[in-house]
């Protein structure tokens, strides 16, 4: 699931009103794209004569909101079960302390988990880069040093 | 899920599970090698023990292959025992109980890099500190020469990069991460400093980070193809560290220059020291027991055997868990195998299928009994568990019957 920001930009404002945290309608689009911003968080769409924008665009990101359709892609066939993954992810060491320590997550609460010697994402719709945190979030990729993992 | 020890490489991670339902095999934690290592220790369908004479194989009975592996033993002149690092301490120790008791020389695969420099008086130097010191301390830390990436797979998020301690408050966000390689490697993505250095080079640039952390010769220039503000920038974190710990792999050990490589090695921890920080070096290493081998064997065992068994002195050798026709230097393997031998391992590889007598025994893992040495050389227990039913002989009760068999036939 890869969201086009150019597309997403079509159907702004386009008036780079400010209103917005991104502040223009590209910058507002292209973190629409990493799910970072949904379309209610243009207060211009919100008002008369963008329904059927707005509509469309709730549309185009609502898979990347639910939990199977995804940002982030994990590669098996690359993945070692190093378990920097686990480690890093603030929502494992949250929900599961200890492996924030480094030790091996059990808890089947946290995003990731390495089971038969690959890393699985179990849990993915608690990861930050989804509502309702919408963070831009990146460790898991950062920290994969044999590019399992690609977040988008 | 029941907990389980790890044999799969030196870290002998503890903080792992498996379950075993029929055919099918599940794990928690272990990585993509320990898995593999796990599925291939269950599924040894084809052990067995084996004797072969003179162009004939015959499965028999473990008590018949003893027999001729005691008779193999007593009859050569001077045997070698030889491999090891697979073994549970308990086992080294009968090992080398045995070769006293025949007069055999015994010998490791340690020998070839790892041991070189541990008896280097690293070891005596105190410059070694356990994992989870380095988790809990660990400011600056340095793979010099080793890839964990490719090999210990859990050392960087266990212990070394990525968790959080005591002292490292935000994990990775409280270290700094050095790696000097010859070469672009995957760990090399997780780090602040990352120093390609052509081979040969390491002693150069050891030596240069001394001087300059101690004052003596400050780095002006390119050191080893690496420029001096790179160097520097390396130099000010590691001096800004409360605590640096070198990982030292088979890129410093095995590069032909080990002697200068690691007296660099061990005047660059004491530099850091004298200026007032603490500092600390480790092997990488992968065989599971390597440690156990070095802290058992080194004193028992005989220097420079390879050197002899291609020179001819062995007239027999007792080979345990390793593929030494496969693994070792073309002369040495080609001595092996003009002699007879005996192999204690899984089954598979050549040396397996060419020896005069074959055993095959289970996996520690499986087993659940004994200890091994871990990288930092702390003692890990193996823990029981409800494994797969049918597994082949222990390797420590193989060892201690050859054992007795040879006492007997001395008698
Ligand atoms: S609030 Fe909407 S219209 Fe205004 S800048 Fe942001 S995206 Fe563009
Ligand atoms: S960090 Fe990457 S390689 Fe390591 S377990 Fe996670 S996905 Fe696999
Ligand atoms: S992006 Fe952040 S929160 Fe999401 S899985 Fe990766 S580390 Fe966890
Ligand atoms: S890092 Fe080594 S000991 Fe730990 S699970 Fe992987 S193979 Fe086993």
């Amino acid at each position: 699931m890869k969201l086009n920001p150019m597309e997403l930009y079509n159907l702004l404002p386009k008036t780079n009103c400010r209103l917005c945290e991104p502040k223009t309608c590209m910058a507002f689009a292209t973190k629409m794209a990493l799910g970072d911003v949904l379309p209610d968080d243009c207060p211009p769409l919100l008002e008369e004569g963008f329904e059927k924008n707005l509509e469309k665009l709730r549309e185009l990101v609502a898979p990347m909101q639910s939990a199977e359709e995804t940002g982030i892609k994990l590669d098996d066939s690359k993945c070692t079960g190093c378990g920097n993954c686990v480690v890093v992810c603030p929502v494992d060491v949250a929900v599961e302390p200890e492996t924030g320590h480094g030790k091996a997550g059990k808890s089947r609460d946290t995003v990731f988990i390495v089971e038969n010697g690959i890393s699985k994402i179990i849990n993915l719709e608690k990861c930050r880069r989804f509502p309702p945190d919408r963070l831009n979030c990146r460790v898991c990729e950062q920290y994969c040093c044999t590019d399992a993992i690609e977040i988008w | 899920m029941e907990d389980i020890v790890c044999s799969g490489c030196a870290l002998l991670c503890d903080d792992v599970a498996a379950e075993v339902k029929g055919e099918e095999i599940s794990s928690l934690g272990l990585c993509r090698l320990g898995h593999q290592h796990l599925i291939s220790s269950i599924k040894m369908h084809d052990a067995k023990s084996v004797v072969r004479d003179t162009g004939t194989e015959k499965t028999v009975s473990i008590g018949v292959a003893l027999k001729k592996a005691s008779e193999i033993l007593l009859t050569a002149k001077r045997p070698l025992l030889y491999g090891w690092s697979h073994s549970t301490d308990e086992t080294i120790t009968k090992g080398i109980e045995l070769a006293k008791s025949i007069g055999a020389a015994f010998d490791t695969t340690a020998s070839l890099g790892l041991v070189q420099a541990l008896i280097h008086k690293l070891h005596s130097k105190q410059l070694e500190i356990d994992l989870d010191y380095v988790r809990n301390n660990g400011e600056f830390i340095l793979y010099w020469g080793s890839n964990p990436t490719e090999s210990s797979h859990r050392h960087p998020s266990k212990f070394a990069v990525l968790p959080r301690g005591e002292n490292i408050p935000e994990g990775i966000e409280s270290r700094t991460i050095g790696v000097v390689d010859v070469r672009n490697t995957e760990t090399m993505k997780m780090a602040n400093h990352r120093l390609i250095i052509p081979p040969g080079a390491d002693a150069e640039l050891l030596d240069a980070l001394s001087s300059d952390i101690l004052g003596k010769s400050p780095i002006t220039g390119d050191v080893a193809g690496i420029s001096a503000q790179e160097l520097l920038g390396l130099v000010r974190n590691v001096k800004k560290s409360d605590c640096t710990v070198i990982f030292y792999g088979s890129g410093l050990i095995n590069s032909g220059n080990t002697e200068a490589n690691l007296s660099g090695l061990q005047t660059l921890i004491e530099s850091v020291r004298e200026a007032g920080k603490q500092a600390f070096a480790l092997p990488m290493a992968t065989e599971p027991n390597i440690m156990g081998v070095t802290k058992n064997a080194v004193e028992a065992g005989d220097g420079d055997t390879l050197r002899r068994l291609v020179a001819g002195e062995f007239e027999a050798a007792l080979i345990v868990g390793d593929d030494s026709l496969v693994e070792l230097p073309g002369p040495a393997a080609k001595a092996f195998a003009s002699i007879p031998l005996i192999y204690v391992g899984p089954p598979g590889g050549i040396t397996d299928a060419k020896a005069r007598v074959s055993i095959h025994v289970a996996d520690s893992m499986l087993l659940g009994s004994g200890k091994m040495h871990r990288l930092d050389f702390v003692e890990v227990p193996y823990k029981q568990w409800s494994a797969h039913p049918k597994q082949p002989a222990a390797e420590f009760d193989v060892i201690s019957r050859l054992h007795e068999l040879v006492t007997k036939g001395l008698k």
